[in-house]
C-alpha cells in the first residue's frame, strides 16, 4: 500500500472534508473526480502537508506522515496554474528542488538533461515562465516536480487550463510518462473523459466526501448514485419501485415498465448509457429487450455522433437519450417529430439503490 | 399611405434620437471639462508652492552648502535616516510576514495596534517616547546601559523608527500578500525549509516592494520633525537634522539657510517618490503576471 488516508477530517472556512478514506496502490494512476469546489485540491494539499489535520492520519509507504513537514514527504506537486517561480528562468525552476536538497552540480546536469529530454523542453531552458505558453509551463512544472524523483506525484487539474488540442496531446503524454517512470500519481479533474483515459482507479467526490471508488469501468457502468450517474454522463437516469412479475424484475418508472436484472428491492434508481439504447423504426420482437415507443423531441450533434432525445408516447415527460452515428442517422431518416422505438437490453440497465439523498 | 406614415415616424424618431445624442454630448463634455480643470488647478497650486521655495532656495544653495551648519545637518540627517530605515526593515520584515502568513489568533486586533503610531500625530509620538524614556524605570535602566535617548542623536533615530515603521510594515504586508502562498508551498514540497523558502522565493519576489518600502521609509525619516523635536530636542549642531535646521533658521530669520535645507528636502522627497512609484507599478505588474 502506497498512500493511505484514514478518516481525514479538515475544516477550512465554511468548507469541510468529511471522513476521507483512500488507499492508493504503488505505481497506480489514481484520479480524483468531482465538480469544482468539492475539496479535491485540499486533499492533495493535505497529502503534501500544507495544512494540519483536524483528525485522521496520512500514510505514505507505510510511514505515518501526518505530522511531517512538507519538505520531508518527498512528493512532487503540480498546481493547476503551474506555480512556476516567476523570478527564475526555466532551468533554475526545474533544478530548484535539487539545489534545495544540495545535489552536486554534476548530478544536477545529468538529471536535468534526462528530464528536459523526456518532456521535450530543452529549447526552453533560458526562457522565463512569463513568456511560455500554457502547455510549455505545464511541462516545466512537471519536470520540476519529477526531477527530485518523488515517491508520489500530485497533479491538480493539470489539463484544465490547456486548449483542447494541447490537452489531447498532453493527456497522451501523461499516460506515456506514467508508463515509463511509474511514479504513483494522484490526478485531480472534473472531466470524466480525462479520468477514463488515464485512470487505473477513480474516486468520485462530492462536497467534501468521497461517494464512490472503483475502476473507470465500474464507475462508468455501475454508478452507485444518481449524482455519479449524471456526473459521468449517463443521460438516462430514472427512478421507480422494483417488483417481480412472472419471474422477471420490473421497474415502473411512471407509465412505463422497464425490465431489469437486479437483486434490489423497493425504490431504486436506474442508469442507462445512451450507447446502450438502440433506435429502430419497427418494434423489435425479443423477450430480452425493453421497447419504448416515442417521438423524437430533439436532435443534438456531438462530434461524429448524434444525440437523439425521444419522448415516450406512454408518458411524454419521460425522455430517453440515444446516441447514433451520422450514417444511421441519415439512413433511418431521423429528425424531430419522427416516431421511433427505443430498444435496450435488461442487462444494459444499471440499477442502484436510492438512499434518501440530500439536495436532490 | 401607410408607407408614408411609417417614413414620417421613422424620421421623427431619428430626430429625437439625434436630439438626445446632442444632450448627452454636452453632458459628457462638461463632465470632462470640470474634472480636468480641477486637476489642472490643483497641480498649479502644488507647483506654485514648491516653486516658491525652489526659486528662493536654489540660488543660495551653493553658498549654504559651504556653511558648516548645513553640512552638519545634512550629515546628521543622512546618518540617522539610514540607521532608522535599517532598523525599520529589520523589525518590519518579520512582523509583516508573520501578520500575513501565520494564523495568529486576534490578528485583526494586532493589525490595528500596529497602525496606532500611524494614526498619532508625530509630535504626540514624540511626547509618548519622551515620557517612556525620560520618566520611567525602563528608560533609566536603558540610559544606565548607554542607551540614552532623551535629547540625543540616538533619540532622533528612535523617533524616526517609531513614527515610520508602520509605513514599512504596510508596504511589506501588501507586498507579501501579493505573493501566492502556493508558490511558497510548492518550494517546500521540493525540499525547502521555511527559512529556505523565505530566502529563495519570498524575498526575491518581494524585491520591488522591499526597495519601495526602504525608499519611502528613508524619505519620511529624512523629513521627520515632530517626534524628533520632542524626544531629541532642537539643539544647534547637536540634534540639528535638516528639518530641525529649517525650523531653527526660520525662527531666527536666517532665510537663505532655511531655504537651502528646504530645497534639499524637496529634492530628496521627489526623487524617492519617483522611485517608489516606479517600483510600485512594477510590483503590481509582476503580481498580475502570476
Amino acid at each position: 500500500m502506497m498512500i493511505l488516508l484514514k478518516n481525514v477530517n479538515k475544516r477550512l472556512g465554511n468548507f469541510a472534508l468529511k471522513d476521507i478514506n483512500l488507499r492508493i496502490k504503488k505505481n497506480e494512476y489514481f484520479v480524483i473526480l468531482g465538480p469544482t469546489g468539492t475539496g479535491k485540491t485540499v486533499i492533495l494539499e493535505i497529502i503534501a502537508g500544507m495544512y494540519p489535520l483536524d483528525s485522521g492520519a496520512v500514510f505514505i509507504n507505510g510511514a505515518d506522515v501526518t505530522r511531517q513537514y512538507p519538505e520531508d514527504r518527498h512528493v512532487g506537486f503540480v498546481y493547476q496554474d503551474y506555480m512556476l517561480f516567476p523570478h527564475l528562468n526555466v532551468r533554475e525552476n526545474i533544478i530548484f528542488g535539487l539545489k534545495a536538497r544540495r545535489v552536486s552540480a554534476a548530478e544536477i546536469n545529468i538529471k536535468l538533461e534526462r528530464m528536459v529530454g523526456m518532456l521535450n523542453i530543452s529549447h526552453l531552458l533560458n526562457r522565463v515562465p512569463a513568456t511560455l505558453s500554457g502547455g510549455e509551463q505545464q511541462r516545466v512544472a512537471i519536470a520540476r516536480a519529477l526531477i527530485t524523483e518523488p515517491e508520489l506525484l500530485l497533479l491538480d487539474e493539470p489539463l484544465s487550463a490547456l486548449d483542447p488540442r494541447t490537452k489531447d496531446i498532453f493527456q497522451q503524454e501523461l499516460r506515456r510518462l506514467h508508463e515509463k517512470i511509474k511514479t504513483t500519481t494522484i490526478h485531480i479533474t472534473h472531466d470524466f473523459n480525462e479520468a477514463l483515459a488515464l485512470a487505473d482507479c477513480i474516486a468520485v467526490m462530492r462536497s467534501g466526501e468521497i461517494v464512490q471508488k472503483g475502476t473507470p469501468e465500474e464507475i462508468f457502468q455501475r454508478p452507485k448514485s444518481e449524482f455519479v450517474a449524471e456526473f459521468v454522463g449517463t443521460e438516462n437516469v430514472f427512478q421507480g419501485d422494483i417488483k417481480m412479475q412472472n419471474g422477471q424484475c420490473i421497474v415502473d418508472i411512471g407509465g412505463i415498465c422497464i425490465q431489469v436484472v437486479s437483486d434490489l428491492a423497493g425504490h431504486v434508481g436506474m442508469a442507462l448509457r445512451p450507447e446502450g439504447v438502440v433506435l429502430s423504426p419497427e418494434p423489435i420482437q425479443s423477450s430480452a429487450r425493453n421497447v419504448v415507443a416515442g417521438k423524437i423531441r430533439h436532435v443534438r450533434r456531438q462530434g461524429p455522433f448524434y444525440k437523439i432525445v425521444l419522448a415516450a408516447d406512454a408518458n411524454p415527460q419521460l425522455e430517453f437519450v440515444s446516441s447514433v452515428t451520422q450514417q444511421s442517422f441519415e439512413s433511418m431518416g431521423l429528425g424531430e417529430g419522427v416516431p421511433i422505438y427505443a430498444c435496450f437490453k435488461a442487462t444494459a440497465v444499471h440499477v442502484f439503490p436510492i438512499h434518501s439523498e440530500k439536495n436532490q | 399611405m401607410l408607407e408614408k406614415n411609417d417614413k414620417l415616424a421613422d424620421a421623427d424618431s431619428k430626430k429625437s434620437f439625434r436630439g438626445s445624442f446632442r444632450q448627452s454630448q454636452i453632458k459628457n463634455m462638461s463632465f470632462n471639462v470640470v474634472f480636468t480643470l480641477t486637476i489642472v488647478l490643483f497641480l498649479t497650486f502644488v507647483l506654485a508652492a514648491i516653486g516658491g521655495i525652489l526659486v528662493k532656495g536654489v540660488p543660495g544653495l551653493a553658498s549654504s552648502l559651504a556653511s558648516e551648519e548645513i553640512l552638519f545637518s545634512i550629515r546628521l540627517s543622512f546618518i540617522t535616516s539610514v540607521i532608522s530605515t535599517v532598523l525599520c526593515l529589520t523589525f518590519a520584515l518579520p512582523i509583516a510576514y508573520g501578520m500575513e502568513r501565520f494564523n495568529i489568533p486576534g490578528r485583526k486586533l494586532f493589525n490595528a495596534l500596529l497602525d496606532v503610531p500611524l494614526a498619532l500625530p508625530p509630535i504626540v509620538s514624540g511626547v509618548a517616547l519622551l515620557l517612556l524614556f525620560g520618566t520611567t524605570e525602563f528608560g533609566r535602566m536603558l540610559a544606565s546601559h548607554g542607551f540614552k535617548f532623551v535629547f540625543t542623536v540616538k533619540g532622533i533615530i528612535v523617533a524616526q523608527f517609531f513614527v515610520n515603521i508602520p509605513y514599512m510594515i504596510r508596504v511589506l504586508k501588501s507586498t507579501i500578500a501579493d505573493i501566492n502562498p502556493r508558490l511558497e508551498f510548492v518550494a517546500r514540497t521540493m525540499g525547502c525549509s521555511q527559512l529556505q523558502v523565505f530566502l529563495r522565493v519570498t524575498l526575491p519576489l518581494a524585491k520591488n516592494g522591499l526597495v519601495a518600502g526602504i525608499v519611502i521609509t528613508w524619505a519620511r525619516a529624512l523629513g521627520e520633525f515632530g517626534g524628533a523635536l520632542m524626544l531629541a530636542g532642537a539643539t544647534r549642531m547637536k540634534t540639528e537634522t535638516l528639518p530641525i535646521s529649517l525650523f531653527l533658521n526660520m525662527s531666527t530669520g536666517d532665510l537663505p539657510e532655511a531655504m537651502a535645507a528646504a530645497t534639499i528636502l524637496i529634492v530628496c522627497s521627489v526623487i524617492s517618490l519617483f522611485i517608489f512609484e516606479l517600483l510600485g507599478g512594477k510590483q503590481t505588474e509582476l503580481s498580475r503576471m502570476n
